[in-house]
């Protein structure tokens, strides 16, 4: 018994003193779970982006879940359309392209001289079999969903490919172009599977090869075979797997990692106040909104839906809820400073101020409804008290909800948030079985065009009871249906900015759904080892390491500080 | 020997109680949220791994429920636990192999040191009662005894990782520059992320060996053949081991696995502070994002590991005390 | 008659006198006094919020941040919310819980301990099996699945889940000692008056195991402040709910520690702790009350007069024999 006792404090005491010298060596204990690399830490960048999960080490870039992790940085589109600088277009694999009569047919140019990194040639014969592997109804592979308005897709010379559209989709300009990355034929044509067969070893035109993986960590090294000489300049990356926020953020904060793509909460004393080579910058990309369900009898009524947009301070829910991260959005539904340009002032100056109690009091009289006993109730005995449905594992929504709780019971609207896991939230989301929800459209595009498009096209939606696609408020008008369809056979930007002051006036004047902040990329950065970063003032590409192919423009922007 | 049978039997019983368990608690739950994951996925699993996740869940509606307990019962003896959802497309049991060895390392070293110094402290405190460390011992493991576990872990997560930045206040290692093997760096890193978790999770466990060894201590120093030790003239630490410790610690060793739940409360809440990549954590990242086949193969892990640990435990006290033997 | 009380097994106590001799027992056992003071704290704490914090704590106006001061005791936290008012709302949530739980779990343990005891037979030996296989199915992994599946729902059904999960180590010892009651005296004089088996069981036995049960309550509350408080802690709980767990699992999300906001993480944390702590006390103490080998040896000072000495004769002599 002794001798076990005396055996135990050695042991304990061994420890203690191995760990105390290990703290002492050469990884320096800053409280991160990454130490900073031996070699010149300038020529390896390590990426902060929170997966919740390990790494499957599976790179298949039309997997929806792995995509990010492989797309720009192995994988190339043909052009790169950057949606913060109104869809300014950079070619890449494609030089140049045209739209053909009636804007029904497209064809590229393909890029000359630009090899895989197994020295294969690129060229147009890979761009085609890439667009025919996704053919197909229902294939799990379309994850752009090119094929939805696609007929055909045919290399016609050796560096020329020819796309024929089923109808007028100019929009679809996005994702055939952008959204699409190039595979090499040669590799993938001899794949049993290509939708289920793991891709372990990824060939593509790209800046970086993935040179080793665990479920830890991605290792990524410099293509020596890119087609843009002297390019890229980072030679290494690292992309740990973090499965908590808190962890990816303590990195961010010592330093560790320099390429943050993470919600970091109170960011100021967080991370900012750390040092003064960290920085942040978080473009708005989509509104997160109210949904409610127009076939509510109660919900249906326009002015109680304008009540309820007037009665919530968005600034409030922002600041609170979002920690300001998140700018408050306002009810014609384009995302500002994104889009400000396409923001129509008829529209806005209609809509008058954001957040106005009084308003919203007076509107809700008018429809029938005072206050008895604190909710707003009308000649039939209906009470204003809903429902909301909330994902309950985004705390930053949850807090959102909280805040807007307080302010439309200010009026007299009870709102009761139901906080539901995401697998019962998406199941009653799409079958319409919510009085009201809060959500956001998941895509964001090159214009304001996409989010509306979702939100108002009767094609996206369905009875209740039935699966909607996006159209989850079941809205559904022909004239707004006609503007859209409008906008999608168009090139000219007059048009398309006129088709957007109409939608905006639906917008404000129907009120289909309530914006009520602003999703925004998450990004941090660390100038102290690399210069190159996108700014507010350089908006170059969207920052954040899980948007894809923007990622690749700002790899190859960067440039080691010596 | 039947006294290890019996034990066995019970092992066997309580294994089948957990599986039947984990088989009928998504239909109790009020709108079976198997159903709605199943629905879910459906479009992205291929029919094979669909068909084991049906099995699992029980939602195979061709079968009557009876039918579909015994496939589930045949598929989870076959090894077949089914896909991970948040991973896949790895299998559940591959994606818990990497979690296991750190809980184990972490909870195996923190219960056996707390087991031992407990236990000692405990002996060392009701042998000399009346004495100062007798009058503190009481009332400070009481207190500790019912801390909440992930208070210890804040608290050292904040002044010793935070604030003085002495040791890691997260992760196993560092993935970036280390290696996993057994080279020195490796070795030594992992001991330096172990030290907080380990030291939080021997602060709350301390507590209950202590208080228990010395109540069954102090009341066996009560007994009569210790009086007579004393009348002998034997030395006192002499009396304290041989005579009182060896007969007062075998109460403790049946306290221990039945404390074995604790443990593994106190190691997930732990790990969850640390975000130490053990099984707890595993756990609770099953939880998180809705992979319902990973939380259910874990929990039957964690399950099978306490009984192992609490088998072991009886099948010692039957060899250490010829009375269990008899009365079996 | 003081004896009844120190004496490990119970004999029958008429209530009322119970009561009184509970009273004393307490007032003069050091751990008593500190548990009993901790716990009338919080219930006071919980009954009257409003007269101790000035704030409602979902009011979020404050600035975000900030450190303590005679407007905020404990600061504000990162939603601009008073900490202090987090802390003392959130006292009747938590206390709820420790007490419904902790009564539930009991009458559980109480109905099949004494039940599979006094039956007998098959009914003891199923009721055994099914409580030695709860007891061996680690609880609070098992609470992890159940609230994964049931997510965020409410409190309710927290408390159901605990309850339904814990209540298999006091019913064992509840068992153990209504065996050891079986053949006692008064219990044949019941049954040879003719009594029903439900009469013995109710107004025989249980009365005379009340300091088991009151020891068993003091347990699951305390387990119950602990399982609860630990899931709602990692998001299991009920965010919307203002409760020790649930503020402990905000300033977790919210990097309190990382952030100079630790009070935000460590308030509700030391509260559960003080709580628990009570609840360990209480419990203690009962202990020390059951079994007078346990008590502190106390240095006997000839020079100082004892008040009551005679009615404490029985006890003295058991020191001495320590």
């Amino acid at each position: 018994m002794r001798r076990l006792i005396s055996l135990g404090v050695i042991i304990g005491a061994g420890l203690l003193a191995a760990g105390c010298t290990a703290g002492s060596g050469t990884s320096t204990p800053t409280g991160s779970s990454t130490g900073k690399a031996a070699t010149t830490a300038n020529s390896t960048l390590t990426i902060d982006n929170e997966n919740g999960a390990l790494w499957t080490c599976d790179f298949n870039p039309y997997n929806a879940a792995d995509q990010f992790l492989i797309v720009g940085f192995t994988y190339e589109p043909l052009v790169y359309i950057n949606p913060l600088q109104d869809g300014k277009a950079t070619p890449m694999l494609a030089t140049s392209w045209s739209w053909g009569p009636g804007n029904k047919s497209l064809t590229f140019q393909i890029r000359q001289g630009v090899t895989f990194s197994n020295g294969e040639p690129m060229t147009a014969a890979d761009v085609a079999y890439t667009f025919n592997l996704l053919k197909g109804s229902n294939n799990p592979l379309d994850v752009p969903g090119d094929w939805s308005v696609l007929s055909s897709v045919t290399a016609t010379g050796k560096y020329t490919v020819t796309m024929d559209f089923a109808h007028a989709a100019v929009p679809f300009f996005y994702y055939i172009a952008d959204q699409t990355p190039i595979l090499p034929m040669d590799i993938w044509s001899k794949m049993k599977n290509p939708a289920t067969n793991p891709v372990t070893d990824p060939i593509g035109t790209g800046p970086y090869i993935m040179s080793k993986c665990s479920p830890e960590n991605i290792t990524y090294t410099a293509n020596p075979h890119y087609w843009q000489p002297g390019l890229p300049k980072v030679h290494t990356l690292q992309y740990p797997a973090y499965t908590t926020n808190t962890t990816a953020n303590n990195d961010l904060a010592n330093g560790q990692a320099q390429w943050g793509s993470q919600y970091v909460p109170s960011i100021q004393s967080f991370y900012l106040d750390k040092s003064p080579d960290y920085h942040d910058w978080f473009p708005p990309t989509v509104n997160v909104s109210l949904i409610p369900n127009l076939t509510n009898s109660l919900l249906s009524n326009v002015k109680v839906r304008e009540a309820i947009s007037y009665a919530i301070n968005r600034t409030n829910v922002s600041n609170i809820g979002e920690s300001g991260y998140e700018p408050p959005s306002n009810q014609t539904d384009i995302v500002t400073p994104t889009f400000t340009s396409d923001l129509s002032k008829a529209a806005a100056s209609a809509w008058g101020n954001g957040y106005d109690p009084a308003k919203a009091t007076a509107l809700l009289n008018q429809a029938g409804y005072h206050l008895s006993g604190g909710v707003m109730t009308n000649a039939a005995g209906q009470k204003l008290d809903f429902t909301v449905i909330n994902v309950g594992g985004f705390s930053d929504w949850v807090a959102d909800m909280q805040v807007i709780q307080q302010d439309l019971k200010a009026v007299g609207i009870v709102i009761n948030p139901d906080n539901l896991s995401t697998n019962d939230f998406d199941t009653d989301l799409y079958t319409g079985k919510f009085q009201l929800a809060y959500y956001d459209q998941q895509i964001f595009g090159p214009s304001p065009y996409y989010e509306l498009n979702n939100w108002l096209n009767s094609a996206y939606t369905a009875p209740v009871g039935q699966t909607a696609a996006t159209n989850y408020e079941r809205y559904s008008n022909p004239a707004t249906d006609a503007l859209l369809a409008q906008y999608a056979a168009t090139t000219s930007a007059a048009t398309q900015q006129s088709i957007l002051d109409q939608l905006q006036q639906v917008m404000v004047t129907q009120v289909p759904v309530i914006p009520v902040v602003e999703e925004v990329d998450w990004f941090q950065y660390d100038t102290a080892s690399f210069s190159g970063w996108p700014t507010p003032s350089d908006p170059y590409a969207q920052p954040a390491a899980y948007n894809y192919p923007d990622n690749e423009q700002l790899l190859l922007h960067l440039t080691p500080v010596s | 020997m039947r006294y290890v049978l019996r034990r066995l039997g019970f092992f066997v019983l309580t294994m089948w109680a957990a599986l039947t368990l984990n088989f009928l608690l998504p239909h109790l739950m009020p709108g079976n949220p198997a159903q709605t994951m199943l629905s879910k996925f459906r479009g992205e699993l291929n029919p094979g791994e669909l068909h084991s996740l049906e099995v699992l869940f029980g939602l195979n509606t061709n079968q009557d429920i009876f039918q579909q307990y015994i496939s589930y019962v045949h598929q989870l003896l076959t090894g077949n636990l089914g896909i991970s959802l948040s991973e896949y497309p790895k299998t559940v049991s591959s994606v818990i192999g990497s979690a296991i060895w750190w809980t184990l390392g972490l909870v195996g070293v923190t219960t056996v040191l707390a087991f031992l110094l407990g236990t000692f402290i405990g002996i060392v405190s009701a042998w000399r009662r009346g004495s100062w460390l007798d009058s503190i011992v009481p009332p400070v493991f009481v207190v500790t005894s019912a801390l909440p576990y992930f208070l210890v872990g804040i608290v050292l997560l904040l002044v010793f990782g935070i604030t003085l930045k002495w040791f890691p206040s997260e992760g196993a290692y560092y993935v970036t520059t280390d290696t996993p093997g057994f080279n020195l760096t490796f070795v030594q890193d992992v001991i330096n992320h172990a030290i907080l978790p380990a030291m939080a999770l021997l602060i709350t466990l301390i507590g209950t060996w202590i208080l228990t060894m010395r109540n069954t201590m102090i009341t066996t120093l009560a007994e009569d053949y210790v009086r007579m030790a004393r009348a002998k003239g034997l030395p006192g630490w002499r009396i304290m081991l041989d005579y009182a410790a060896r007969n007062a610690i075998l109460p403790n060793l049946t306290g221990f696995a039945m404390s074995l739940g604790f443990v593994v409360s106190g190691a997930i809440l732990i790990e969850d502070v640390f975000n130490y990549p053990g099984v707890g954590f595993m756990l609770l990242s099953a939880v998180d994002n809705e992979d319902y086949p990973l939380m259910q193969g874990l929990f039957l892990l964690i399950t099978v590991a306490v009984l192992v640990a609490i088998l072991i435990a009886d099948v010692l006290t039957a060899l250490l005390d010829p009375r269990t033997r008899e009365t079996q | 008659m003081t004896s009844a009380l120190v004496a490990p097994t119970p004999t029958r106590i008429p209530a009322g006198h119970a009561f009184a001799r509970i009273f004393r027992a307490v007032t003069s056992n050091r751990k008593a006094t500190v548990g009993t003071v901790l716990l009338l704290m919080f219930i006071l704490i919980a009954l009257f919020p409003g007269v101790i914090a000035h704030d409602s704590p979902s009011l979020d106006n404050y600035k975000p941040g900030l450190g303590f001061s005679t407007a905020h005791l404990l600061g504000t936290n990162s939603f601009g919310q008073d900490l202090w008012a987090q802390v003392i709302y959130g006292t009747r949530s938590m206390l709820e819980i420790a007490f419904i739980v902790g009564a539930a779990t009991t009458a559980i343990a109480v109905l099949i301990g004494v039940a599979a005891a006094y039956l007998g037979g098959l009914w003891d030996g199923s009721l055994n099996v099914l409580t030695d296989v709860l007891l061996v199915i680690p609880i609070f992994p098992l609470l992890i699945v159940i609230a994964g599946y049931a997510r965020g729902d409410s409190t309710w059904v927290l408390i159901t889940s605990i309850t339904v999960t814990s209540w298999s180590y006091t019913a064992r010892q509840l068992r153990s000692q209504a065996l050891t009651l079986r053949n006692r005296d008064f219990l044949e004089a019941a049954r040879v008056r003719g009594e029903r088996r439900l009469y013995v069981i109710v107004v025989e036995i249980i009365p005379t195991m009340t300091s088991l049960i009151v020891a068993s309550f003091l347990t699951n509350a305390l387990y119950a402040i602990i399982f609860s408080s630990g899931l709602q802690f990692i998001g299991l709980g009920d965010p919307n709910t203002v409760s020790w767990g649930t503020t402990l699992y905000w300033a977790q999300s919210e990097a309190a520690l990382q952030t100079g906001m630790p009070w935000w993480a460590l308030a509700p944390g030391i509260c559960i702790a003080l709580l628990g702590t009570a609840f360990a006390l209480l419990n203690y103490a009962f202990d020390e009350i059951g079994n007078p080998a346990l008590r502190p040896v106390r240095k006997r000072d000839p020079a100082r007069k004892r008040g009551p000495a005679r009615e404490r004769g029985p006890v003295r002599k058991a020191e001495r024999n320590a």
